[in-house]
């Protein structure tokens, strides 16, 4: 552990998000068995690991959609508030990109960017419009911006999700498998928004089975295996010299040449 | 055997109002049935829990009893309970607003409960309120699903509406009955009766499935 984190302090960034020895349990399953970690503003920290090892429920207790049973997350030097209202605050300032990408099926790609932004934050309508056409062109789809969701490819929809989430200036971005319910041809056009974001220095936790964009993209990577992290380390630690036996075992199974 | 539609034309303003009459109570319980069951759907699913339950008792009690009896109840009994007697159009709208609400509240809840909660982590994500996810992401997709649905409605509250004829409310029904018993043509003015009700409903219920064939998009999440 000293020698990777002896590297990444190099980066020389305050944390934004800390996890102390995070729980969260469903019933008798323990889905988070004490997970310790730290995201340091500007960083993109990719989060692997096998299926239902907790990486996609630390995202969401990340900005409280699930509620932890043990342990603290700190965002930005205070710990995640109790109770519905002050939790709100805290989401808006996180951005969240979901698996299935939940845009709302009965607004125009320009209604999902702007809703949150006059809903939430009592924009102007016209300064909101203005913000989403913003969006849009940097997500590639200005021309998109009247159509609903339902005409548009699983590809165009991530970008207006990121979009969406971006309208409501977030300082840290949470992706929960952005990719994985994508036809293989659309994969590419979402990873490259989330390059070009990263490239921007938006603090990005992305859930993922993309290995390469992980390897590529990310400053940290975190390995899960059963509710906790494994192994974590600089990408090129992790993929050329795992020292886990599981995370060998993961990145072989994934296709991954250790 | 000889048709005669004369009493019809002879008596069409008499018909006319009742029809008139069918025609609004139908409108206002549908209306008043919209609001409660909607408001009962809604809270059943967001609701704290002990008037989740006593409403589920109401709509389970709502649905167990023939709307006939409910009215008769409520022109017969229920004034006897308060001490103030309804006038039979009035009692007649409470009866079928409370029948048909108990029904729309449980089309309400399954159109809520059937929109697939990752919309609303997205809405609460975004940093929504409850109240703003659930009127501005939940209920706008639900509307749209319950369409069909909400068509029948519409259709079963016109052709209960014809029950207030035993309480002598004058509607379509009562009014034709009048009719048919001075001029002893039963057949004709029955018949016309039955074409009348068609008359009203096909076009709600191809109406709202038209509308549903343009929406339905809307609410697929």
């Amino acid at each position: 552990m000293s020698r990777m984190d002896h590297q990444r302090n190099a980066i020389g960034k305050p944390p934004i998000v800390t996890y102390n020895n995070v729980e969260k349990c469903y019933g008798d399953f323990t889905a988070l068995n004490g997970v310790t970690a730290e995201v340091n503003r500007g960083e993109v920290v990719c989060l692997i690991g096998p299926s239902g090892s907790g990486k996609s429920t630390l995202l969401r207790c990340t900005n409280a959609l699930e509620q932890i049973n043990g342990g603290e997350i700190i965002f930005d030097g205070a710990p995640l508030p109790k109770g519905e209202n002050n939790v709100r605050l805290v989401r808006r300032r996180m951005g969240m990109v979901f698996q299935s990408f939940e845009l709302f099926p009965h607004m125009t790609a320009i209604e999902n960017i702007n809703c949150a932004p006059v809903t939430v934050l009592g924009m102007p309508k016209r300064e909101a419009e203005e913000l989403s056409y913003s969006l849009l062109k940097k997500v590639g789809l200005v021309e998109k911006a009247h159509s609903y969701p339902s005409m548009l490819s699983g590809g165009q929809q991530q970008r207006i999700a990121i979009a969406r989430a971006l309208a409501m200036g977030p300082e840290v971005m949470l992706f929960d498998e952005p990719t994985s319910a994508l036809d293989p041809e659309t994969v590419g056009e979402v990873l490259s928004v989330m390059s070009d974001l990263a490239g921007e220095g938006m603090t990005m936790i992305v859930v993922t089975h993309e290995m390469s964009f992980a390897r590529r993209v990310s400053d940290w990577i975190m390995v899960f295996d059963k509710g906790r992290v494994i192994e974590e380390g600089r990408p090129d630690n992790i993929f050329k010299h795992p020292t886990e036996g599981r995370t060998k075992e993961f990145l072989r199974h994934v296709g991954v040449e250790v | 055997m000889e048709f005669d539609f004369s009493p019809i034309f002879e008596n069409w303003r008499y018909l006319r109002d009742g029809l008139l009459i069918t025609i609004s109570l139908s409108v206002l319980s549908i209306i008043a049935a919209s609001i409660l069951g909607g408001a009962i759907g809604l809270a059943r699913v967001y609701g704290p829990r002990w008037l989740a339950g006593v409403l589920a008792f109401y709509v389970d009690s709502a649905r167990s009893i023939p709307a006939l009896v409910v009215l008769i109840w409520m022109y017969f009994a229920f004034p006897l309970m308060v001490g103030i007697s309804l006038p039979p159009f009035w009692a007649a709208f409470i009866a079928l607003s409370a029948y048909i609400a108990a029904y729309i509240s449980e089309i309400v809840r399954g159109g809520v409960l059937s929109i697939r909660s990752g919309q609303t982590r997205a809405a609460k994500a975004l940093g929504m309120s409850q109240n703003q996810t659930i009127l501005k992401i939940i209920l706008p997709q639900a509307v749209v699903r319950i369409l069909p649905q909400y068509g029948n409605m519409l259709s079963i509250t016109v052709k209960n509406s014809a029950i207030c004829s035993v309480i002598a409310v004058p509607d379509y029904l009562q009014n034709s009955g009048i009719v048919a018993a001075q001029t002893y043509r039963p057949l004709e003015i029955y018949t016309v009766a039955l074409i009348v009700y068609i008359a009203m409903i096909l076009p709600l219920t191809r109406s709202t499935d038209w509308l549903y064939s343009r929406l339905s998009h809307l609410g697929r999440s």
